[in-house]
C-alpha cells in the first residue's frame, strides 16, 4: 500500500514535471529565462554535486519559466578579470568582499537596487554586510553569500595524542606555540601551520594574526590611505612564526601551502593546528572527505588589546552587468532562494537542511550572521534537527565568536596588501636569516605603490 | 639513427681491437644506458606504480612496492569522478583542430611561397621569418586582449576552441619546414604537370602533397605533441572547468583530489603520448634532428 | 641560422612568373595564376596577420597606453617602462631569470653532449638509447612538473629524500627554501628538456666527416683529441645555435616556476615572464597590461640585441 502511494506521487510528480517542461516550452518564448549559475568549486564530490542539482531542480519547480544552468565556479584572481572582460561568467557569480565595491564603481557589476528592495527581508541585512555589496553610488551590486569569521582549526586526533585536552585549544598565542611544539614533539606531525603561497594567502592570515594581537595593514581609506605593514604588531607576529619555524621546528617541512592544499593536509590528518575562515568544515567535507571526530574550531587568540580583533570577512553573490531585465530578475530570485531564504525563510531553511542531509553534506557549519544575531538564533532553532555537524566540537568557537570584535579586511587594494605580505611570510618560513624589519619596510613600499595606483 | 655496426666514428678499427679501450667504452655506454633507465623510465614506472597504489602508501613510502596491494580503484576513480574521459576528449580535440590549422597554414603557404612563388612572395617570407625572431611572450598580452575582445565582430573567444586553433596556424616554423622541402622536390614534375594541364589546384592536391608524406608526418607529429604540451595559453583562454585540456585541468584539481587519483589521472595524461612515441618513434626523432638541422 | 634560411631559392624562377606575358590587366593577372596563388596564400596570411602580426604592433601600442580592458585606454608615453624599471621586483625577477639560465646551462649544455658523442659510438641497439632520453620529451610538461613536485616533498617521505636517506643524505628542502628552489626547478626542467637537445647533436654527430677521424688516427690522435679536435669543432655550428636557442627559451620560463612554487618563496624563483604574467592576469580587479607588455618588450629587444651580439661574437669562430 505503501508504495503503491510512493509510485503513485512519483507518478504525479514526474507528470507535473513533464507539465511544466510542456508549458515551458509552449509558453511564449519572453517568459521562459535561462540563466547559468556559479555551482561549486571543480572538484567537488558528487554528493556535493547532486546536492547542488537538486536544489536548481527545486528551484525550477518553483520558478517555472526559470532555466538554471549550474556552472563550476572558483573565484581566483587570474581567471576573473578575464572571465568579466570576455563576458564569460555566469549570470550569478561570486566575489569576495574585498573586491564587489571596487567592480561596481568600475560598472563590472549589474545594478540590483530595483530588484533588491523587493525583497521582504531587505532592511533586515546587517548593515555593515549588505555595505560591502553597495558601491560608491548606493547601488546594491551584490547580495551576501555567507560571513565568515577567521578561527583556528585543530585536529582533536592530534592533540589527544600528544597528551593536550581536545576540548581546552589554545586560547593565546603563547598557548599556541606550546601546544604546537608539544604535538610535533610528541607525534612528529607538525603542530601549527600557514598557508604560505603566492597567492596572497599568506598576506591574508598574517593579517588575521596582526589584527589579534592588535595591529592594523592600513590607516584612511581609497588611494589617499596609508599601508602600516610595517606595524610593531607585524614583526611581532612574524617573530613568533620565525620562533615557531626555527626554534621548535614545530610547522613541518611544507612552507607553500595554499588555501586548498593545506585543507586537503588537515582533513589526512597530518596537521595540527590553522588558521582559516570559520565556514572551512564544508570545504573539508565537500572536497575531502573529512573524518568529522578530529574537528575542532577555536576562536581567534586574541592579546589583551582594544584593539584586538578577528578579522571577518566573506563573500557575496553579484550578477554580469550585461544581463537583460528578465535575468535579472530571475538572478535576484535565485539569490534569495539560494543564498538568502535558507538564513531568513523557516520554510526554506528546512528545506535546504533536509537537502543537504539527504545529500550527505554539512547542515550547521557555524558562520557570521548575514542578518542579525537574533534572526540567526532563530534559524538555528529551525534547522536543529538536520544538524549533522560534530556541534558539540565546535563549542570552543561558537560560544566565544558573536562577542568577539570583528574587524574587515584592509579596504584599499585589499588583495596587493596580501601579496605584499605574502613574500615576507615565505621568506620567515624559508630562510633562517631573513630580515623581518627590512622586508617589511618593502612591502609596504609596494603596497603603498598599489594603494595609490589605485590598484 | 639507424642500428648501424658503424665502425667509421671516432674510434678507429684498431682502437676497437684494444681490450682496455673496448671494455672502457662498454663499462661506460652500460653507464649510460643504466643512467637513461633510471632517469628516463625511472619516474614513469614510478607514476605506473603510484597510480595504482593506495594513496597512503604513497604518502608513507613512496619508494617501495605494493605494501598494501593494488589499488585499482584509482584509474576507475580518475575516470569517473575526476572526469579524466572528459578532459581527455577535449585534449583530442583540440590537439586536431591544433594540427589541422598548422597542417592547411604550412601546406598552402608553403606551397604558394615554393612552388607557385608570386612577386611579392619575398616580402610575405621576410615577414613571416621576422615572428622566428619574437620571443613568444611579445604576443601574449596583445593576443589574449584580441580574443577577449575580437576586433571588428565584437565579440569574445573566450571558452571557444577556435582561440586555440586559429593562433596555432601562425607557425613560421612549419611554413618555413613546408616550403623548403617543397623547394627540393624536382621541379620538372611541376612543369610535367603543368603542361598536362593540371592547374594549381591539382598540382597541390594529387602531385605535391603525396610527394610530400615525410615532412607531413613530421609536421603532424609536432603539432599534436605541441597541442598535447600547451599550458599558459590554454589557461587563459579556455577559462570553462567542462572545457579545458588535460594540462589545464590537473593543476586546478591538484588540491581537491586524493593523491592516489591524482597520480592515476597524470598517468592517464601520459600515456596517449607515450604511445605515440613508441609507434611513430622514427618519425619522432628523425624530427627532432630536422628540428636541430633548420634551427641550426 | 639565418644563413639556413636565407637561402638562394628565392632567385630560382617560379612556376607563376613567366618572363615575356604582360602583367598589367587584372585578366592577365588572373590567367597568370595569380589569383589562385592569392588564395593559396590566404590561410597563411590571415592566420598571421591576424595573429601574429597585429598583435606584435599592438603589443608596441599597449606599452604605450594604460588598458585595463574597463576603461578606455589612455596614452601615457613611457610612464609603463619607468614604472616596472623602479618596480621593486623587476631587478628581482631579471636576476633569477638570468640565474635560472645559467643553472640551466651549467646542468643542460655539457651533459646531453657527452652522452651523444658516447651514443654515437654504440654499435648494437643504439635506438633503445635514443628512444630513453628522448622519452621525457613526450610527457606533458605539466604532468612532470606535477609529478616532481611529488619527487620534491621536503619531509623525510618525500621520493628524493627517501632515495637519498638510503646514502645517509638529506632530507633536504627542494622546493621549499629560497637557496634550493630555483636549482630544484632547473633540474626538473633540464630532465624533461635534455632528451631533444642529446637528438639533435646525434643527428649532427652523423654528418661528421669521417674521414676527419680516419686522418687523426693516421696521425696517432687518441680518442679524447680526437673528440676534442675533429668532432667538437664539427659541431660546432649546432653547438652555437642550441647555445642561443637554449638562453632565448629560458628567458622565457614560465611554466615551471609557475607550477613548482607561484614565484615563491619569498620570489626566489619570480621569473621575467611570470612577472609578466602576475602584471597582466594576477589582480583579479583587472589588469596592467601596459606594464606586462612594457616589460615583454623589454625583455624582447634585450633578447635580439643578445642574439645579434652573440651572433657576431661568434661568426669568426662558426664560420672558421
Amino acid at each position: 500500500m505503501k508504495s503503491l502511494r510512493r509510485i503513485a506521487t512519483a507518478v504525479a510528480v514526474a507528470g507535473l514535471v513533464a507539465l511544466c517542461a510542456t508549458a515551458a516550452a509552449l509558453g511564449s518564448r519572453s517568459s521562459s529565462v535561462t540563466i547559468s549559475v556559479a555551482s561549486l568549486i571543480p572538484g567537488s564530490t558528487q554528493a556535493a554535486v547532486n546536492q547542488f542539482n537538486s536544489q536548481v531542480a527545486q528551484f525550477e519547480k518553483a520558478n517555472p519559466g526559470i532555466t538554471v544552468k549550474p556552472v563550476e565556479y572558483q573565484w581566483t584572481g587570474p581567471t576573473f578579470a578575464a572571465k568579466l572582460a570576455a563576458r564569460t561568467l555566469p549570470t550569478v557569480f561570486e566575489v569576495p568582499f574585498t573586491d564587489a565595491r571596487t567592480l561596481g564603481d568600475n560598472g563590472q557589476l549589474a545594478d540590483l537596487t530595483p530588484y533588491a528592495q523587493k525583497l521582504s527581508y531587505f532592511k533586515e541585512f546587517n548593515p555593515a554586510v549588505i555595505a560591502e555589496g553597495t558601491d560608491a553610488k548606493g547601488q546594491v551590486v551584490a547580495l551576501p553569500k555567507g560571513a565568515y569569521a577567521q578561527a583556528l582549526h585543530y585536529n582533536r586526533a592530534l592533540f589527544a595524542e600528544a597528551g593536550l585536552n581536545p576540548n581546552k585549544p589554545p586560547t593565546t598565542w603563547a598557548q599556541v606555540r606550546a601546544d604546537a611544539k608539544q604535538i610535533t614533539a610528541r607525534t612528529g606531525k607538525p603542530g601549527y601551520v600557514e598557508m604560505a603561497k603566492d597567492d596572497n594567502t599568506a598576506g591574508w592570515i598574517l593579517t588575521t594574526v596582526v589584527y589579534s594581537l592588535g595591529g592594523r595593514m592600513e590607516t584612511g581609506s581609497g588611494t589617499s590611505a596609508k599601508a602600516t605593514l610595517d606595524n610593531k604588531y607585524t614583526i611581532q607576529a612574524l617573530n613568533m612564526l620565525k620562533a615557531m619555524r626555527w626554534t621548535d621546528n614545530s610547522m613541518g617541512s611544507n612552507f607553500s601551502y595554499s588555501w586548498g592544499d593545506i585543507n586537503q593536509a588537515f582533513a589526512a590528518g597530518t596537521v595540527g593546528m590553522y588558521v582559516s575562515g570559520s565556514d572551512i568544515y564544508t570545504n573539508l567535507v565537500q572536497a575531502y572527505n573529512v573524518n568529522p571526530s578530529i574537528y575542532g574550531i577555536a576562536p581567534i587568540p586574541l592579546a589583551h588589546n582594544k584593539n584586538a580583533g578577528v578579522l571577518g570577512g566573506g563573500t557575496l553573490a553579484a550578477v554580469r552587468p550585461d544581463a537583460n531585465k528578465a535575468q535579472l530578475a530571475a538572478a535576484v530570485k535565485w539569490m534569495s532562494f539560494f543564498y538568502e531564504e535558507p538564513q531568513i525563510s523557516k520554510t526554506q531553511a528546512i528545506r535546504n537542511a533536509q537537502t543537504l542531509v539527504a545529500n550527505k553534506q554539512p547542515v550547521g557549519v557555524p558562520a557570521l550572521p548575514l542578518f542579525n544575531k537574533r534572526l540567526y538564533d532563530i534559524s538555528q532553532t529551525w534547522i536543529k534537527p538536520y544538524i549533522n555537524v560534530p556541534i558539540a566540537q565546535m563549542k570552543p568557537f561558537l560560544t566565544g565568536i558573536f562577542s568577539e570584535n570583528l574587524i574587515p579586511e584592509p579596504e584599499a587594494s585589499t588583495q596587493s596588501v596580501y601579496h605584499a605580505l605574502d613574500a615576507v611570510v615565505e621568506a620567515v618560513l624559508t630562510n633562517k636569516d631573513t630580515n623581518v624589519v627590512q622586508m617589511l619596510q618593502q612591502a609596504t613600499s609596494e603596497a603603498q605603490q598599489a594603494i595609490s595606483q589605485g590598484a | 639513427m639507424t642500428d648501424g655496426e658503424g665502425g667509421s666514428g671516432i674510434i678507429s678499427p684498431a682502437e676497437w681491437r684494444k681490450p682496455s679501450i673496448r671494455f672502457g667504452l662498454s663499462a661506460l655506454q652500460w653507464l649510460l644506458l643504466v643512467g637513461l633507465v633510471v632517469v628516463g623510465l625511472g619516474p614513469i614506472l614510478w607514476l605506473a606504480k603510484s597510480a595504482i597504489t593506495p594513496t597512503l602508501d604513497t604518502i608513507t613510502h613512496p619508494v617501495s612496492l605494493f605494501r598494501h596491494g593494488a589499488a585499482w580503484s584509482n584509474l576507475r576513480e580518475a575516470w569517473s569522478t575526476v572526469h579524466v574521459g572528459r578532459y581527455f576528449w577535449n585534449t583530442i580535440v583540440i590537439a586536431l583542430g591544433y594540427w589541422a590549422a598548422q597542417l592547411l597554414v604550412a601546406t598552402t603557404g608553403g606551397f604558394a611561397l615554393s612552388v607557385l612563388r608570386p612577386r611579392y612572395a619575398s616580402l610575405i617570407n621576410g615577414l613571416m621569418l621576422a615572428t622566428l625572431f619574437i620571443p613568444g611572450v611579445v604576443l601574449l598580452v596583445p593576443l589574449y586582449i584580441e580574443i577577449v575582445r575580437v576586433p571588428l565582430v565584437h565579440s569574445s573567444l573566450i571558452d571557444s576552441y577556435w582561440a586555440i586553433w586559429l593562433p596555432a596556424g601562425a607557425s613560421a616554423f612549419n611554413v618555413v619546414l613546408m616550403r623548403r622541402f617543397f623547394d627540393n622536390l624536382p621541379r620538372e614534375i611541376f612543369e610535367a604537370a603543368r603542361i598536362d594541364g593540371a592547374g594549381p589546384f591539382r598540382l597541390f592536391w594529387s602531385i605535391v602533397l603525396p610527394m610530400s608524406k615525410p615532412i607531413l608526418g613530421v609536421v603532424s607529429i609536432f603539432a599534436v605533441l605541441a597541442s598535447w604540451k600547451d599550458f599558459l595559453w590554454p589557461l587563459l583562454v579556455l577559462t570553462n572547468p567542462n572545457e579545458q585540456p588535460l594540462s589545464v585541468r590537473l593543476p586546478s584539481i591538484e588540491a581537491q583530489t586524493s593523491l592516489g587519483v591524482f597520480l592515476a589521472a597524470m598517468f592517464i595524461a601520459c600515456l596517449v603520448p607515450i604511445a605515440g612515441f613508441l609507434v611513430f618513434q622514427r618519425t619522432f626523432l628523425r624530427g627532432s634532428g630536422l628540428g636541430g638541422a633548420i634551427k641550426g | 641560422m639565418l644563413d639556413q634560411l636565407r637561402e638562394p631559392a628565392f632567385t630560382k624562377r617560379g612556376l607563376s612568373r613567366r618572363s615575356g606575358v604582360p602583367r598589367r590587366t587584372p585578366i592577365t593577372w588572373v590567367r597568370g595564376g595569380g589569383l589562385s596563388t592569392v588564395v593559396f596564400l590566404i590561410p597563411l596570411l590571415f592566420v598571421f596577420g591576424a595573429f601574429s602580426w597585429y598583435p606584435i604592433v599592438r603589443t608596441v601600442v599597449m606599452s604605450l597606453q594604460h588598458t585595463n580592458l574597463v576603461q578606455p585606454a589612455t596614452w601615457v608615453g613611457f610612464a609603463n617602462f619607468k614604472a616596472v624599471w623602479h618596480d621593486p621586483l623587476f631587478p628581482v625577477a631579471v636576476k633569477n631569470t638570468a640565474y635560472f639560465a645559467g643553472l640551466a646551462l651549467v646542468f643542460g649544455y655539457p651533459i646531453p653532449l657527452i652522452a651523444a658523442v658516447l651514443m654515437s659510438e654504440v654499435r648494437k641497439r643504439r635506438g633503445i638509447f635514443s628512444a630513453l632520453a628522448y622519452l621525457p620529451v613526450v610527457i606533458p610538461p605539466v604532468v612532470a612538473v606535477l609529478l616532481w613536485k611529488f619527487f620534491y616533498d621536503a619531509s623525510s617521505t618525500g621520493v628524493f629524500n627517501t632515495v637519498l636517506g638510503w646514502v645517509g643524505l638529506g632530507p633536504y628542502p627542494w622546493l621549499q627554501s629560497q637557496q634550493w628552489a630555483m636549482p630544484s626547478l632547473v633540474l626538473e626542467s633540464t630532465w624533461a628538456n635534455a632528451g631533444a637537445t642529446v637528438i639533435i647533436y646525434l643527428a649532427a654527430l652523423t654528418g661528421v666527416q669521417t674521414e676527419l677521424y680516419e686522418a687523426a688516427s693516421v696521425d696517432g690522435a687518441g680518442i679524447l683529441r680526437k673528440v676534442w679536435h675533429v668532432t667538437l669543432p664539427q659541431l660546432r655550428g649546432v653547438l652555437l645555435v642550441t647555445l642561443i636557442l637554449q638562453i632565448i627559451g629560458t628567458a622565457q620560463v614560465f611554466l615551471e616556476p609557475y607550477l613548482f612554487t607561484s614565484g615563491g618563496p619569498a620570489n626566489s624563483t619570480l621569473t621575467v615572464l611570470l612577472l609578466i604574467f602576475n602584471y597582466a592576469f594576477g589582480n583579479s580587479l583587472g589588469g596592467d597590461y601596459g606594464k606586462a607588455t612594457a616589460l615583454s618588450l623589454m625583455l624582447a629587444v634585450f633578447l635580439a640585441l643578445f642574439s645579434l651580439i652573440y651572433l657576431r661574437a661568434t661568426r669568426s669562430w662558426s664560420s672558421r
